[in-house]
């Protein structure tokens, strides 16, 4: 149903790109990527762009990786968020907390 | 709805009706025709004998002109009868010797000389030049005396005269005419008189010119009584009045003038008594037509005023009927269904449509009840007649079905049961139904049919009648039914009637049936109450009298049941997204928002622990409706989580994604309603 792809950038970045769809029966494959993705890295980066569809279990699994990374000191973000994605951040009201804000745009 | 008609129909209406017949401006006044016949009548018949008594009057006067002439005519020749003799005498006088002068003037003229003769007196003179002397005289003597100077003037005008001169003289008592006629040759003259009765009159003979005249003759151009001559009148009576006729004859020297005037009337009796008959026939005859004019204008007000009562009646039976007609349907709608129950997963839709003839409506009627979760029921069915007592009819049979249905009898035994309570000898109706049960999950239908047409299965890829034995008819006596059980596949349309959908007079029942097949294949993809109105529309012919009730109910193809395991939420996004796709949602953010929300909700169902979920999408009247029902116990409750909290969203996302959300606890769990206003949908996202 998901797909993964894991990949280093050199300043120590994680980079996990997601593609398909997160729901319930996803969500825990999910967060062991995402858990697995930053103990690897200095940061997480999710990628979205793959992202068709996420629910509201799916962005349970954000919020409790992005403190898991908060914890341990290490940024967390998403990043390309379009679609049901960036619907549901909105409406979640966690968009702000979730999308890593890219200073270079 | 206006008043009674109680309380109209006796009351002031029916005097003003009254009124306005008698003041009705139409109606002809029978004493203004009579006036108006009598005075045309009356005219015409004076004008008729005018004319008529003008002619006759111009007749008599050219008839009388025409006698005075010849009457004139025979006095103009009096006057040679009276010369002749004297000039005779002149000349024989001429021949004889002197002394036989006197004798001879006797023998020419002794026998016309005496009282009853013609002459009074007669005189023979003679001129020598200077003296004029008397010769011979016979008779009385003559009013004119020798020597004077009065004789001298009128001898002298004889002798210088040619013809007879002519005078009047009186002597005495006596009128006379003298007569004298002179030879200047040889001096002689003769000199009469004529005496004139002292009265004037003098006879008429019955044959004479002047037998049909009244007449009076004056000697010279004037009508004097001095110088009357002669008259058939008394003098007193004179001038003769009426129509007169005046002429003038010569006479002499000097003329006569003659007065005549009708002595009965001259013309004929015919021309006499035209203006009399005209003027009593047109008196009689304009009474006549001013009789019969009086008796047509009678009786045709009579007749008025008849046609303006049958009309005022005609209209107030009108009125009634169509009062009670009304009142009749009114009950009618009144009996059926105002709201379908809400089953998922199955549309129902109606319509009765009342006859067009009569005042009277029918018993048609339909019916569908919710029977349990999930199930339920329908009934189609048409009392026999019409009338306030067949719908009583209708309303026993639709409330004694519905009872058994209730308590969970199949079609089959509810029609049995029925049948037992209705006998058409009691009733005086016979009931005819068609009678089914539903699943609203697995679309299993189960009908059976009481005298009724079969109900027609119908989807996108044809349509056919449920094939069943069809028993009789409830009131027909206790019977036992049998019944058919089918599926109706998704997206197909059950429908059910009543014969007068069908039925035309004239055309056999299959063909009717044909048609209906035709017409409902024509439009079974279009929503239900637009497929009924359709099939009613092609259905029913002109002015059909029958009523009509159809009834239609369509197994969704929009609902879904899953069983519960975690990939469910998938299954139900790819389920509604399919099926917004197939209905041609076009906006991609409201396809996003109930696949989200659809994902939310199962989801939550799942970890409620439900054991499956049943999804229904609902789209009609301007709303997108998303029904996720489960069997679980768990209730719903919309949280605030804070930010980090990694669940409980689930529901106030849903409730922010969609314009309404209502949960509805069910026998078993719970159902959850979203709703969309289609208006909405172009939303912007919420930043």
């Amino acid at each position: 149903m998901a797909q993964f792809q894991e990949s280093q950038r050199p300043d120590g970045t994680s980079v996990l790109g997601v593609e398909g769809e997160v729901d319930v029966a996803v969500v825990d494959e999910l967060i062991g990527r995402m858990r697995d993705s930053l103990d690897r890295g200095q940061a997480l980066e999710l990628d979205c762009s793959g992202l068709t569809f996420i629910d509201s279990s799916g962005l349970g699994g954000l919020v409790l990786v992005s403190k898991e990374a908060a914890a341990q000191g290490k940024a967390f973000g998403l990043v390309n968020v379009h679609s049901t994605a960036l619907r549901l951040l909105q409406v979640s009201g966690l968009y702000d907390t979730l999308v890593k804000q890219d200073p270079q745009t | 709805m206006p008043a009674p008609h109680e309380a109209s129909f006796a009351g002031p209406e029916s005097r003003d009706a009254a009124e306005a017949l008698a003041r009705d401006p139409g109606s002809l006044n029978p004493s203004s025709v009579l006036v108006a016949i009598m005075i045309v009548g009356l005219l015409l018949t004076g004008l008729a004998t005018w004319a008529a008594s003008r002619i006759d009057q111009s007749t008599e006067e050219r008839l009388l002109d025409v006698q005075t002439r010849q009457a004139a005519t025979v006095l103009s020749t009096a006057i040679s009868g009276i010369q002749q003799p004297m000039y005779t005498t002149l000349d024989a006088l001429a021949l004889v010797p002197s002394e036989d002068q006197r004798r001879v003037f006797s023998q020419l003229f002794g026998g016309e000389v005496g009282p009853d003769s013609l002459y009074v007196s007669a005189s023979l003179w003679r001129s020598d030049g200077e003296v004029i002397s008397r010769v011979s005289s016979l008779g009385v003597p003559p009013g004119l005396t020798e020597g004077s100077a009065d004789a001298r003037e009128f001898l002298d005008r004889a002798l210088t005269t040619e013809g007879v001169v002519v005078r009047r003289v009186v002597v005495g008592e006596q009128t006379r005419i003298a007569y004298a006629v002179a030879r200047p040759d040889n001096g002689w003259i003769i000199y009469v008189e004529r005496a004139i009765p002292a009265n004037r009159r003098a006879p008429v003979d019955r044959d004479s010119a002047f037998a049909e005249l009244h007449y009076a003759i004056y000697l010279g151009e004037t009508t004097d009584t001095d110088q009357l001559t002669t008259t058939d009148v008394d003098p007193a009576d004179l001038p003769l009045d009426g129509l007169t006729s005046q002429t003038t004859v010569p006479f002499g020297d000097t003329t006569l003038t003659l007065v005549t005037a009708p002595r009965k009337h001259l013309g004929s009796q015919l021309s006499l008594w035209l203006p009399v008959a005209l003027l009593f026939g047109g008196l009689a005859l304009t009474l006549v037509a001013a009789l019969v004019a009086l008796k047509l204008v009678r009786s045709r007000s009579r007749a008025e005023h008849d046609t303006r009562t049958i009309t005022t009646l005609y209209e107030r039976v009108d009125s009634l009927f169509g009062e009670q007609r009304e009142l009749f349907v009114r009950l009618q709608r009144a009996l059926l269904p105002q709201a379908n129950p809400n089953i998922p997963g199955i549309e129902f839709g109606a319509e009765y449509v009342a006859g067009a003839v009569g005042i009277d409506i029918g018993g048609d009627w339909y019916s569908v009840i919710g029977t349990g979760e999930g199930t339920f029921a329908f009934v189609v069915g048409d009392v026999s007649g019409n009338g306030v007592d067949a719908v009583a009819e209708m309303a026993r049979a639709r409330f004694t079905l519905r009872a058994y249905l209730l308590e969970g009898h199949s079609p089959a035994t509810a029609l049995e049961m029925c049948s037992r309570q209705f006998d058409v000898t009691v009733d005086g109706h016979i009931v005819t139904a068609v009678v089914g049960i539903g699943d609203q999950r697995t679309g299993d239908v189960t009908v059976a049919v009481a005298g009724h047409p079969l109900p027609l299965l119908a989807s996108p890829s044809g349509a056919e009648f449920v094939q069943l034995p069809i028993g009789r008819p409830l009131g027909a006596g206790t019977s036992s039914y049998e019944q058919a059980t089918f599926t109706m596949p998704p997206g197909s349309t059950l429908l059910c009637y009543t014969d007068g959908l069908v039925e035309r007079r004239g055309e056999h029942i299959d063909a009717g049936m044909d048609r209906l097949a035709r017409a409902v294949m024509s439009a079974v993809e279009e929503p239900l109450d637009e497929l009924i109105a359709s099939v009613i529309g092609s259905m029913q012919a002109e002015g059909t009298p029958d009523d009509i009730a159809v009834m239609a109910l369509r197994r969704g193809d929009r609902t879904t049941r899953l069983e519960a395991d975690g990939a469910t939420p998938a299954a139900a996004r790819t389920f509604v997204r399919q099926q917004l796709e197939s209905r041609g949602v076009a906006s991609d953010a409201l396809v996003d928002d109930v696949v989200l929300a659809t994902s939310e909700l199962v989801t939550n169902s799942v970890r409620a622990g439900a054991s499956h979920v049943d999804i229904r999408l609902h789209l009609g009247d301007g709303r997108l409706e998303l029904d996720v029902e489960d069997d679980a116990e768990g209730w719903p409750e919309m949280k605030s989580p804070p930010k980090d909290a990694p669940g409980g969203r689930g529901l106030s996302i849903v409730h922010q994604l969609a314009h309404s959300l209502d949960i509805t606890r069910t026998t078993d769990g719970k159902r959850v309603t979203v709703t969309w206003l289609l208006a909405d949908a172009a939303r912007v996202p919420t930043p």
